[in-house]
């Protein structure tokens, strides 16, 4: 396997004072639209089947087979179908969407539009974040184009007769209206509080409607897979994952930014060659893809960043979307982890008991061992609190809640001494109900409150 | 039909349907909080997680579709550890505040922490702090006791469609809240407190009135439109603190309208006429029901013996069926030819219809008639048959029938003033008993008053609007001083015993003889409201 030569960014000049934006003129110029045109010649079923064997897979987060989730929408089509672009990208660490957008917007456009005809979407949606106000701006300005050049629009797709209208629709910059079905509702004019699952959005989704929900990287990715085919597209990355990727490098790195890669590289790899190697100190620890997924320790260098092996030998929820946050040995574990679970706090939705309440109670319990009153004690509360949450146990709707409970996981565990030292085993105190401390050694036993 | 085991129990399910609701009809209980069979299910309080054989997660039972054959485990170590974990992330913002809480007693939360919770909490952070809310004109929110169950949001939504309620904020920081002017006011809002499965919603009204568990219930129904929702009358040591919805899925589904909810008060209205009067020279004196009946009965009998036809009775559509039929035998027992006269049916505009604020499907109707028996006065009036009129016709004189009337039994029992303006002058003249709740100028002008009971301290039936037959009883005894019409009526009969309105509606024949009090009579508060 190997990487050759850019492929999501070949628009995108590495050196960031060369980079510019690609227009409609520019875009066609450098071989642009080229993959959609072939697709008008291809049956719904034929561009399914090509993007199903590439094997390509979702750059959201979850990782999910682009092509199945093509495959689960209806065949026979009993009214709209709908897509959903997910350009809400607020996951921290992450930064690469709005990269594209920036640069290269019409790229997502073809990839929407090939992906219309294979699943017959009447109308797209791209949801962007509310606080890009550029990317928004970017990405209407190309939609207008495509509509002036005849691919969008009652004309058909360059003529076709496959008609697709497109929208941008602008978040209020809620983290949990990136959740697909929590985009949906949003979409719809309510609340973003996501929906129980089953249904999923390929039978029920915007406006009760089938309809395919993608992130803007995996929705770039599918030109390339149809103008140069799936046999090529697996000439990168590892056979469970295939393909290009884009990694967000951020943190305690000398280069931060985003760099595009095959999966699978080392996080050694990532570091050293991509990002020009740890600034200020040894590698302590690096969360893999946004802080959902949990942090991968000292000695996980040579984690292959796939799908797979994150999980499986990296011990996290998965490679995320490859937002990496790297950060050196004087970094204050107890802290980064008080600051993402503030996160998952502060955006839950607040549907869900054990996310509502749980990650709120979390973020009490790491504030007071900051301020110097933990004992040992929390660390098993935290290690109990985090285990109710998630749709992984299926306690929760949505996977807000396993992002809470999986950086837990993993930044206790890993860096247990680390959170023991702050933590000590009970101190008997004379007054015995100092802040912290009080119900443990009170004479009587008693709650003091 | 699907049949599905829980817990080792063989339940049978409707096509469909989600398991908690199949265990819920089969009287198994499962936890809940969000689901309400009358709302949409959000499955969010994440409390009815069971475990069902085959699926790795635990699921919702709230949302869970029975399939045949399926397994569900409720009380396994997995769903167990769940229901405790949920019933510990709800009581650690809440005030623990029971003992001064109107819910305490029918409270979820508290049944729950006693069926599935741990009894310590290992909660030591401070608690959150959130404000007491005065959302409409009847209802206080106390944010702190929320459990964030939205019921009451998608009621104001999918009910009342008026969507006055919602979610303010996000996460640990959100509340309930109303729009800045814009309070929950709407016809049905009261709903809201008994939809609130914790003490977050309260009436204003019953406020600090009773302790739950001192209250008992009778069931009953609505005194204030021709809908004739069921209700729940709760009462405790011969006062009426509060009326409940009753469910009946045909009528008024869970929900009661806010007049309903509120006509409770005409039973303690001060002005209540509680004792009998007779005109002695000219003024009317205070006398007792006794005499005041009696006199009344031989003035009658003899204004009949002059002329027959001469006589009439009133019968008002306040009236139970039952007594409409006591009555109008015995005025023609008096006179054979006696006229029967429908009394006022006063009705508003037109229906008010709520509506689901989003699908427009229509959800609940108040009748724009405002009195719950018109129907059945009208069946009584033509199984009796015989002459008969409307009100319409005795204050214009148009029927010929009316010319020769000489003295009449007037009932009134309506829940206001029901003579507006003048008092008409077929009304001010001749012999002139009237039986009633509230003073009228009619009573001030009458022959002799005889007080009347409130329909929540007598037996009885009404017929809605849609020919629909419902008993209701009573919850308490009249005030000192006043006879129940039953009881009257037999008495102008001549007959013995007391009023028994089962035994009555056997004598009245079909479709009277049908009619039945449910037989939950008097049965201690719900614990759920879903159940009721
Ligand atoms: C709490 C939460 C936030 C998410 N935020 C985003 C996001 O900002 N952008 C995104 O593309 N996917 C996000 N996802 C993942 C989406 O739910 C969904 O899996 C994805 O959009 C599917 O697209 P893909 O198959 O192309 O990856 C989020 C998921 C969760 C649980
Ligand atoms: S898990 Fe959290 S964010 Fe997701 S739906 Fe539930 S409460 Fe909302
Ligand atoms: S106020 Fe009551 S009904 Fe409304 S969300 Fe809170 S607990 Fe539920
Ligand atoms: S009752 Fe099922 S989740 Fe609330």
């Amino acid at each position: 396997m190997a990487f050759n030569e850019p492929v999501l960014t070949k628009r995108i000049d590495a050196d960031p004072g060369k980079r510019k934006l690609h227009f409609y003129d520019d875009y066609v110029a450098t071989g642009g639209y080229k993959s959609l045109r072939a697709a008008l010649d291809m049956t719904a079923a034929d561009i399914i089947k090509t993007v199903t064997d590439s094997g390509l897979r979702g750059r959201g987060g979850a990782g999910f087979s682009a092509g199945q989730k093509r495959s689960f929408i209806p065949r026979e089509k009993k009214g709209l179908h709908y897509l959903a672009v997910n350009a809400d990208e607020s996951e921290p660490g992450t930064f690469k969407d709005r990269y594209l957008m920036d640069y290269d917007p019409h790229s997502l456009l073809e990839g929407v539009a090939i992906t219309a005809l294979a699943t017959q979407v009447d109308v797209a949606y791209i949801f962007i974040r509310g606080e890009f106000h550029h990317e928004i701006k970017v990405t209407e300005q190309a939609v207008k184009e495509a509509y002036q050049k005849g691919i969008f629009g009652q004309g058909g797709i360059f003529g076709s007769k496959h008609k697709l209208e497109c929208y941008v629709h602008m978040g209020a910059g809620a983290y949990i209206c990136g959740e697909e079905t929590g985009l949906l509702e949003a979409l719809e004019g309510k609340r973003g509080w996501p929906r129980n699952k089953p249904p999923f959005p390929a039978i029920a989704g915007a406006f009760g409607r089938p309809t395919v929900i993608n992130n803007v990287e995996t929705l770039c990715c599918v030109p390339p897979i149809i103008e140069r085919g799936p046999a090529w597209f697996k000439t990168m990355g590892t056979p469970s994952s295939p393909g290009p990727k884009l990694f967000g490098m951020s943190g305690h790195v000398n280069k931060p930014g985003v760099y595009e890669d095959e999966l699978g590289i080392t996080l050694d790899y990532a570091i050293n060659k991509l990002s020009g190697g740890m600034k200020g100190g040894k590698h302590k620890g690096t969360i893999c893809g946004g802080i959902s997924m949990g942090v991968l320790g000292p000695e996980q260098l040579d984690i292959k960043l796939d799908f797979d092996d994150v999980r499986f030998r990296g011990g996290c929820l998965g490679l995320g979307t490859a937002g990496m946050i790297v950060m050196n040995e004087h970094t204050d574990m107890i802290r980064a982890l008080r600051n993402c679970v503030r996160f998952y706090a502060h955006e839950s939705c607040g549907q869900c008991t054990p996310c509502r309440e749980g990650s709120a109670w979390m973020k009490k319990i790491l504030d007071r061992i900051l301020a110097g009153e933990g004992r040992a004690r929390d660390l098993d509360m935290l290690l109990e609190l985090e285990k109710s949450q998630g749709i992984m146990p299926g306690t929760t709707i949505c996977g807000l809640a396993d992002g809470t409970a999986w950086a837990t996981r993993t930044f206790v565990n890993k860096y247990y001494e680390e959170f023991a030292a702050k933590c000590p085993e009970e101190r008997p105190t004379q007054m015995g109900i100092k802040r912290g401390i009080r119900n443990v050694t009170t004479p009587m036993g008693s709650n003091t409150r | 039909m699907p049949k599905i085991t829980v817990d080792g129990k063989l339940i049978d399910c409707k096509e469909r349907q989600m398991v908690l609701q199949a265990c819920q009809d089969a009287g198994y209980k499962l936890p809940s909080y969000c689901y309400h069979p009358g709302l949409s299910i959000p499955a969010s309080c994440r409390i009815c997680l069971v475990e069902v054989e085959g699926i790795p997660k635990l699921v919702p039972s709230c949302q869970t579709p029975v399939r045949d054959g399926m397994v569900v485990h409720s009380r396994s170590p997995k769903a167990v550890a769940s229901q405790k974990q949920v019933m510990e992330y709800l009581l650690i913002n809440h005030p623990l505040d029971c003992p001064v809480c109107d819910q305490a007693g029918e409270c979820s939360l508290q049944d729950y922490s006693y069926e599935y919770g741990r009894s310590q909490s290992r909660f030591e952070e401070d608690k959150a702090k959130k404000p007491k809310k005065d959302v409409g004109d009847n209802i206080y929110l106390y944010s702190d006791r929320c459990i964030m169950c939205t019921r009451c949001v998608r009621f104001t939504r999918e009910v009342s469609g008026t969507s006055e309620l919602y979610v303010d904020g996000r996460g640990y920081r959100e509340e309930i809240d109303i729009f800045p002017g814009k309070p929950c006011n709407n016809k049905l809002a009261g709903n809201v407190v008994d939809l609130c499965p914790v003490g977050a919603l309260l009436d204003k009204d019953f406020l600090f009135k009773q302790r739950v568990w001192l209250l008992k219930q009778t069931p009953s129904i609505s005194p204030v439109d021709s809908g004739g929702e069921n209700i729940f009358l709760e009462y405790n040591n011969g006062v009426v603190y509060r009326i409940k919805p009753r469910y009946n899925a045909e009528v008024n589904g869970w929900w009661i309208s806010d007049d309903t909810r509120y006509s409770y008060k005409i039973i303690q209205n001060e002005k209540r006429l509680k004792s009998a009067f007779k005109k002695e020279h000219g003024s009317l004196t205070k006398t007792s029901t006794r005499e005041a009946f009696d006199f009344a009965v031989a003035q009658l009998k003899s204004l009949a013996a002059q002329s027959s036809g001469s006589l009439y009775a009133m019968l008002s559509p306040m009236m139970a069926c039952e007594e409409a039929f006591l009555l109008g035998s015995a005025i023609r027992a008096i006179d054979p030819e006696a006229v029967l006269i429908l009394g006022p049916v006063p009705s508003a505009e037109e229906d008010d219809i709520f509506r689901h604020s989003l699908t427009g499907q229509q959800t609940f109707v108040i009748k724009a008639e405002k009195v719950p028996n018109a129907e059945g006065i009208r069946r009584v009036i033509s199984q009796l048959g015989g002459p008969s009129a409307n009100y319409n016709e005795l204050i214009s004189g148009n029927n010929p029938l009316l010319k020769n009337l000489k003295g009449g039994w007037i009932v009134g029992g309506y829940l206001s003033n029901w003579i507006k303006g003048a008092l008409p002058a077929a009304l001010a003249t001749g012999f002139r008993v009237v039986q009633d709740i509230l003073p009228t100028t009619l009573s001030e002008s009458a022959d002799v008053v005889l007080p009347g009971a409130a329909w929540a301290e007598k037996d009885g039936c009404w017929e809605n609007y849609a020919g629909k037959i419902q008993p209701f009883a009573a919850a308490i005894v009249p005030p000192e001083g006043i006879t129940r019409e039953g009881d009257l009526y037999l008495a102008l009969l001549g007959r013995t015993g007391v009023y028994n309105a089962q035994a009555i509606r056997k004598e009245m024949g079909e479709p009277f003889a049908a009619v039945s009090l449910p037989t939950e009579h008097v049965q201690a508060p719900a614990m759920e409201f879903a159940e009721l």
